[in-house]
Order: structure tokens, then sequence, then C-alpha cells
């Protein structure tokens, strides 16, 4: 479904990504790991199109490379943002609409009543986007707005923090019902392990913008290096 | 001593109405690119003067410009918009500069083509007194207001209810997470100039149909755009025209109670006073917060 091949991204001297070339398969949900700094976001940023990468992008075949974000967006490769960031000015279910006729080129009322059940949030369907939703609503309105768009990618930056553990537990469960339902692909940036090893069946490591491991999760979770680049020593 | 006080509330109210108008635009181009356009003054100017036009030329009504009005002023603002986007660095900064140019050339052009006069109305039709009680306006006065209020309520539901509308609003939101909801903020952009110069024709042929205008005139709109948009605080329409009223009526009484010499400034003592003791504007911290 998404192939990359030698991306690179650089910040005036600053190699943000090196070389990353790794494939993602359709229906997988891939667990992309690695500490602070490694290039996570920046490789969502990358595929999502928010930064230029050189290298090659291919979405189902397509080479992506050089589209802008919202043309990304409309052919299927969704995203969200760590910090959650609502359109302010509108209402949760406006929120939705604008997502869903901009992103997959159709109004549907049935399919965002239908989001806003899965993602509890039809009790705050009129609701002020920015002013009416808690932490946790906003991070579910995160991926309501990235489902209207009716992705088969579905990136997700970081959803599961700062939330404490019960509430992780059942936002974890709310991603695999998410991927049955929708029959999505799944990206998803996470520090937690016991996270990655429930959810993904697959994990990609970074650090220092190189990739340095790609695995299942007991695999890459027990590489030397990828233990390395956690704890700054050589696993024992 | 009170009719005089009534009546200047109610010509500060009424000229509040295009004030509004003129407000509107401005406050739209800077809530879908983040760009204060110093020219937006200029673009009503224009407006004022196809007007003018007009009713010279052919000895027809002025709101008979319309068409032509909105063909130029929407056409320049286009033209204004493409300069805009062309700058990639630093584009709230710079665009000032830019725009601030253009204003500067658009009076030029209109003072080599239309000379220095001061221009009105010569409508026998518009220019009649219709009084309301003990209270006086000039037809002209009356229908600028009333076409204010309609456009206003139009714009109102196209921001509300129209796709296009709403992606104005997603876009002055949130300009990255409305383009990873599949909108172009270009289109978007355009879209919201050319609305901008929509209201700044009707507002430059309401103008000219209830005041005088010369060349000069369009600067000193923009700086009553921008102490509305300030007192209003960004993002809601009947603010903007409680803040432009507010202003009219300011401006209205400063003229009936000291000296229309002083109009200017009190316009700009009332934004200075709200600068400070109510930064986020008079209806603004709702729309500010997060």
């Amino acid at each position: 479904m998404l192939e990359l091949d030698a991306v690179t991204v650089r910040f005036g001297g600053l190699t943000a990504l090196s070389d990353i070339s790794f494939h993602i398969k359709k229906g997988e949900i891939l667990g992309l790991v690695g500490p602070n700094g490694a290039g996570k976001t920046t490789l969502f940023n990358s595929i999502s199109g928010l930064v230029k990468a050189r290298g090659r992008i291919t979405f189902n075949g397509t080479d992506v490379t050089g589209l802008p974000l919202h043309k990304r967006a409309r052919a299927g490769i969704g995203r969200t943002f760590q910090i959650p960031q609502p359109m302010h000015h509108l209402s949760v279910r406006e929120n939705l609409a604008v997502a869903q006729v901009f992103g997959a080129g159709r109004h549907d009322e049935n399919r965002i009543d239908e989001i806003l059940a899965v993602m509890e949030l039809s009790h705050k369907a009129d609701a002020d986007a920015a002013n009416a939703l808690a932490l946790q609503e906003l991070k579910r309105l995160e991926i309501a707005k990235a489902l209207a768009t009716e992705p088969k990618l579905l990136l997700l930056d970081e959803v599961l923090a700062g939330l404490e553990s019960n509430a992780k537990r059942s936002f974890m469960m709310k991603l695999k019902e998410l991927h049955k339902l929708f029959g999505l692909t799944i990206v998803i940036v996470e520090h937690d392990i016991e996270t990655i090893s429930g959810l993904c069946t697959r994990a990609v490591v970074l650090n220092f913008g190189q990739l340095i491991a790609d695995g299942s999760p007991t695999e890459v979770f027990n590489n030397p290096a990828v233990v390395e680049s956690y704890t700054g020593t050589a696993h024992a | 001593m009170t009719d005089l006080i009534l009546q200047a509330l109610f010509s500060g109210v009424l000229i509040g109405g295009v004030y509004a108008l003129v407000a509107l635009g401005l406050a739209l181009a800077f809530g879908a690119m983040r760009i204060i356009n110093l020219a937006h003054g200029e673009l009503v100017l224009l407006a004022a003067y196809m007007a003018y036009l007009v009713e010279s030329r052919t000895g027809l009504d002025p709101y008979w410009a319309i068409p032509l009005a909105l063909v130029v002023v929407m056409a320049v603002s286009w033209a204004l918009f493409v300069l805009v986007d062309k700058i990639k660095d630093h584009r709230e900064l710079n665009s000032l500069i830019l725009t601030f140019a253009i204003g500067i050339i658009l009076t030029n052009a209109i003072l080599l083509i239309f000379a220095s006069d001061m221009r009105s109305t010569s409508s026998a039709f518009l220019q009649d007194a219709v009084s309301f009680g003990d209270l006086f306006a000039m037809r002209g006065e009356i229908i600028a207001f009333v076409l204010s209020v309609v456009l206003m309520g139009v714009l109102w539901w196209w921001l509300k209810s129209s796709w296009y509308g709403r992606a104005v609003r997603a876009v002055s939101s949130n300009r990255n997470a409305a383009r990873l909801m599949g909108i172009n903020p270009a289109r978007i952009e355009t879209v919201s100039f050319l609305v901008a110069g929509a209201l700044a024709s009707f507002a430059g042929v309401a103008l000219y149909t209830m005041s005088v205008v010369q060349p000069a005139t369009g600067h000193a709109l923009t700086v009553k755009a921008f102490i509305i948009t300030v007192l209003a605080g960004v993002g809601s329409i009947p603010g903007v025209f409680l803040g432009a009223v507010l202003l009219g009526v300011t401006e209205a009484l400063t003229v009936t109670l000291a000296s229309s010499a002083l109009q200017e400034l009190a316009g700009m003592v009332l934004f200075l006073l709200v600068l400070f003791l109510l930064p986020n504007g008079l209806f603004g911290a709702r729309a500010r917060r997060g």
C-alpha cells in the first residue's frame, strides 16, 4: 500500500531522516517507534506532505512525493497530530462534514453519524469544537476528522500520549475496532512498548533519523540496537 | 440638545452599517490568509469612483454601477491576492509593505484619472430627506444601511451554511488541519479575496451615495476598518457590525458635541482605549480562546 524508497529530509545542515526505506502492507497495524528526536513525526510529515522529502513515496502504486498535502489527503492518506488540532470556528459535526466533503468528495450525514457514534462524540455533535471538548474528546475528534476523509491509510501521531493506563487500554480497543470496522491500514507513533506489543503486528524503529530495526514487536524490542537507542547502553 | 444627540446617534448607526461592510472585507481576507490588506480602503474607493463614473457619464442612479464595480474591484482584488500569494517568506510582514504600496498606487491612479476634487452623488432621489419622527436621514443613507445589513446577512449565511464558507472558517481556524481535510487553501484564499472585493464594491457604491469621496478617502477607510476589526475581535460578524456602529456613533457624537476636525481622532482614541482595556476586542474573547 505505502512504499518509502530512500526518503531523506534535511532542515538546513540537519538530517532529520536519512535514506528511510520500508513498505506497509494493506491492513497492517504498524508501530513507529523511537526516542525523542528520532524522526518519527518528520516521517509522518513527509508521508502526509507537510514537509518536502527527497526519495520516493508511493501510495497505492502512485508516486505521491510531489503532491501537495490536500491532494494526498484526497488520495486516502489520513493523519492526526499529537496535539489535537480541531477547526475552532466549526462545530464537531461541521469538522467532520467539511473533512468529508473536501477529503472524500461527498456528503453523507449517515456516515458522519456513524463516525460520531463509533468515536463516542454523538452527544457533542453540535458543540463548539474548540471550547466544549475535554482532551480525550479532542483526541477522538482528531481521529474522527481523519476518518471522515475516508482514508485508506491512517497515520496516528501519539494519540495515546497523556492518557492514564485505563484510558489508554480503552483507546487501544477503540483503535482495533476502527481498524476492523473501516478496513484501515494504520501506522501509529507510540513510545509505550506494551501498547505497541498489544496493538501492532509489526514495528519499525527509528533513531537519529535512521531506520535501525523492522520486524515483529517482540523481535524489535529485543534487538540490541533498539535497546541501546532507548537506554544508551548495550543489551545484556 | 437631546434632539441633536439623538440625531447624531441615528446618523452614527447609519454610517456604521457601511463601515461594517468595509471592515468585513478586511476581516475576511485577514481570517483566510492572516494578512492585513492595507489596500482594502482603496478597493472601496475604487468602487465609489465607479459609481461616480457611471452617474456622471450616463446620468443613471449610482447603484447601477454595482455590476461595473464588482467586475473592476474583484479583478483588482484577485490581482492583489496573486501578488500577495507570491510572497514566500514572512508573509504577514511583507504583505503589509506590498498592500500598502498597492494602496498608494491605486490612490494615485484614481488621482490621475479623476483629479483630486471631492465627489458625491447628484441624485435628488438619494439626497431627499426622510423623517422618522424627529430624526432625519438622506434616502441614500437609509438605502445604504439596509443594503449593508442585507449583505451582512448574506455573508453570515454563506460562512455558516455553504461548503466554501465553512472551508473559509476551517482555513481561518487552522490552515494545516484544513489541508489535511483535503481543502486547497489557495482556492479558499482566492474565494475570500473575491468575496472581500465584492463587499468592497457594494460598500464603495453605498458610500458614494451617502457621503463625499476623494482620492485620500481610501487610506482613512482602511484605518477605520482596522479599528473596527480590533474593536470587534476577529471572527464575529455581529461583533464587526456593533464595532462599526460604535465607531460611527463615536464619530457622529464628536462632530455634534465638539468639532468635525476631531472626528478621526475620536476613532483613534476609541481604538487605543479598547486596546488598553480589552485587548481581545469587545466581542472577540471567545473567538480567540484555544
